[in-house]
């Protein structure tokens, strides 16, 4: 099998050459400071990841990343950026739909694992491209989880989708987990905070276990570092902050329904949305817990 | 008295409980109550008739009929009903003080002869004295004026804690913007590093290889089998890790890295310079070295979006504050960027002329209507949405500028930029220090 080839793209060449040398070894390194040069590369040739960074004078990353969800879906998309802001985040998870969400300065070890990772599921992806995506006939109504008090939130997911769905609105973070461990959820629907609950380990530990189950967070927190480990640890989908137009939620559940269908049928592109190790220790200790209930109650050892 | 809750009742406690007279009274029983020591005090009589007061008839006008020659004679037996004034002064009890104080003020005679009936529905109750009444709404003006004075006091604290947090806002989104200027050199700096070390160590491992190999070699006793051997291993390494290459790359690593860690000590430098931490103090600076300074400090924002051009003239050094000029440039060079919808041009001009420094900063963005134009150095006004802007950059700016005895004036045409002008005072003498300065420092 030949080297994965791996896309950098960074306003300021010595990120590059610095990047270029971590994967010296095993990738076709191709990289470039021109978002349209990085565009004409994902078009000509099979990239299996791309690494951009967001702030760059000529186009965000979180832009070039949409525009290489269209130009080549298998192609794993990461960000790294050395620029937190909310603004930068949100798109990455809407409109990049990233695979990871680096910081700058970064870890050596991560980065050279999560391209690993990347570039193995990519080349499954490009595998799988080549075959016709069967369609199977939905056996049973798909499952739509609201974890949030807001009633605008759950009248939206009714309106919308419950000719469809079935639709279960949760009344606390205990309830959300007990449904979740009854049975799979196709869509979640949550805020970050139930009450006095903040349910991200819910969402993350969700996403370990059922990774066809497509998250959408609707919020009205703007903490950057914890939509960052949402986008990593959890895979959430989107991202939308509070107030939304109903419109917006509307048509984002749809096409999250649309997706939860594809995901379901294709085992790669689960694997797409593989999440990163739960990093809050708090979280990891409350997420054991989940599984463990989620253990009893479907007579399986969780992960 | 029922439903009046009389401790509370200020008119209440100015009543005097007088007995009033009636109108049928003749003068010469006036004579007699007005000579009674228990009302002396009394200005006039309440003229009471069937419980509701018809009148008062003063003392000085008694005195003025009754002490006339004959007067008593001529009419002492006659009832008071033709000498009373029928318009007294009358309080309700459930008035007001300050409407009762205001409708005696405003129809009591000078000299002041009467008093003022107080009544209840109608009905009388007691008299009252003009002077009390008015001592006690001075007493609750002077309570009022405290109140008034407290309330300013907080308002100017609450004030001076907005300034404080617009101040924090800009500095937080200052420190974004530097953390991300740091965090790329940083970056690479650290990634190169990092295999640099890497690199090091497998050099390490081969030299040690070579080494025992050229001690072998020179070993004669060594055993060929052995040489062979180690031979062979470092032909092996020598495959696979081509050294020239990695060493050449590395050099470049190395180079880059130095560029990058001159990047943070001039980036560190710049937040030092732009922040001085003797911030309140005043300093003689030259005023070009502000704006660079709050160009490199803003160079985030700018960079990509903007060109500078700057027509900096030679400057005479100017007394100031710096690290509030250095806020009052970056205010003006981001709102600029910001106002700026695609690429634009940011025009910076210093020029010198008597005892004045001017500055101009002229940007080609959209421009600010003449409606928004007349408020934009007013407090809490802005146009950015919810959030973005506390409405207070521009606002401390024209402080700043004042403060240091200069002025500022904009004009702007909606879609073909904005021009803030800057005059400041070269001498010291024109900077008023003031309470404000210090809270902005």
């Amino acid at each position: 099998m030949s080297k994965p080839t791996l896309l950098l793209i960074d306003d300021e060449e010595r990120i590059l050459r610095s990047l270029r040398m971590l994967f010296f070894v095993g990738y076709n390194v191709r990289m470039t400071t021109d978002p349209q040069e990085a565009i004409s590369i994902l078009r000509d040739e099979r990239v299996h990841v791309i690494v951009s960074d967001q702030r760059m004078p000529l186009m965000q990353g979180s832009e070039l990343l949409r525009i290489a969800r269209e130009t080549s879906p298998a192609t794993m998309r990461i960000l790294l950026t050395g620029y937190s802001d909310l603004e930068a985040s949100i798109a990455s998870v809407n409109e990049g739909e990233v695979f990871r969400y680096l910081m700058k300065p970064w870890n050596i070890e991560e980065v050279k694992n999560v391209v690993a990772e990347a570039a193995a599921i990519a080349e499954a992806s490009f595998a799988m491209a080549n075959t016709d995506i069967e369609r199977a006939a939905a056996s049973e109504k798909p499952r739509v989880l609201i974890m949030d008090h807001d009633e605008a939130t759950a009248k939206t997911v009714h309106e919308t989708l419950s000719d469809r769905c079935e639709i279960v609105w949760a009344s606390d973070a205990q309830h959300a987990m007990e449904e979740l461990a009854r049975q799979d959820i196709s869509v979640v629907v949550s805020d970050l905070m139930m009450g006095e609950t903040n349910v991200g380990y819910i969402l993350k530990t969700i996403k370990q276990l059922n990774p066809q189950t497509q998250c959408i967070v609707v919020t009205s927190f703007s903490d950057t570092s914890r939509l960052i480990e949402l986008i990593n640890q959890a895979q959430i989908t989107r991202f939308l902050p509070k107030p939304i137009a109903k419109g917006v939620l509307a048509r984002n559940l749809e096409s999250m329904l649309e997706r939860f269908h594809m995901v379901r049928n294709q085992p790669v592109l689960q694997k797409r949305q593989t999440v990163a190790p739960i990093s809050d220790p708090q979280e990891k200790k409350l997420a054991g817990n989940f599984l463990g209930l989620l253990g009893r109650l479907r007579g399986r050892v969780g992960a | 008295m029922s439903g009046v809750r009389q401790s509370e009742n200020e008119i209440f406690a100015l009543i005097n409980s007088v007995e009033a007279v009636s109108p049928e009274s003749t003068l010469d029983d006036l004579a007699e109550l007005f000579a009674n020591p228990a009302y002396a005090n009394l200005l006039s009589l309440p003229v009471v008739d069937n419980g509701r007061p018809v009148g008062v008839i003063s003392r000085y006008h008694f005195m003025d009929i009754y002490l006339k020659r004959y007067a008593r004679e001529l009419f002492g037996k006659r009832s008071i009903r033709r000498f009373i004034n029928d318009h007294p002064l009358l309080v309700e009890l459930d008035q007001p003080l300050a409407e009762a104080a205001q409708h005696v003020a405003k129809n009591m005679k000078f000299p002041l002869t009467e008093d003022f009936i107080v009544t209840r529905h109608g009905r009388y109750l007691g008299v009252g004295f003009v002077m009390d009444l008015l001592k006690v709404m001075e007493l609750k003006m002077r309570a009022n004026t405290e109140e008034l004075e407290k309330a300013y006091t907080q308002l100017k604290s609450s004030q001076m804690a907005l300034v404080q947090s617009e101040k924090m806002a800009s500095l937080g989104q200052m420190v974004a913007g530097v953390a991300h200027e740091i965090n790329t050199p940083l970056g690479y700096v650290q990634s190169n590093v990092t295999i640099g070390q890497e690199l090091f160590s497998q050099l390490k491992t081969m030299i040690t290889e070579y080494e025992t190999l050229v001690d072998g070699l020179m070993n004669e006793q060594a055993d060929d089998a052995e040489i062979a051997a180690q031979m062979q291993l470092v032909a092996e390494m020598r495959n696979d890790v081509n050294t020239h290459e990695m060493l050449g790359e590395m050099h470049g690593l190395m180079t880059d890295s130095l560029y990058g860690i001159d990047q943070i000590s001039e980036l560190v430098l710049n937040l030092k310079n732009f922040s001085r931490m003797d911030s309140a103090a005043t300093d003689v600076v030259n005023l070009n070295d502000c704006i660079e300074s709050a160009l490199n400090i803003g160079r985030n924002v700018l960079k990509n979006k903007v060109e500078v051009i700057k027509e900096l003239g030679a400057l005479p050094k100017v007394s100031c504050a710096p690290s509030q000029l250095n806020q009052v440039f970056l205010n003006l060079f981001t709102n600029a960027a910001q106002a700026m919808l695609g690429k634009g041009v940011l025009r910076i001009k210093s020029w010198h002329k008597g005892t004045d420094v001017y500055i101009s900063v002229s940007d080609n963005g959209k421009g600010i209507s003449a409606e928004n134009l007349t408020r934009i150095f007013d407090p809490f006004f802005t146009t950015k949405p919810v959030g973005e802007g506390t409405g207070l950059g521009l606002a401390i700016t024209h402080q700043i500028i004042q403060q240091h005895g200069g002025d500022i004036r904009v004009d702007s045409r909606v879609g073909e930029g904005t021009s803030f002008h800057i005059r400041l005072p070269v001498s010291l003498a024109a900077i008023k220090p003031s309470a404000e300065l210090e809270a902005i420092a």
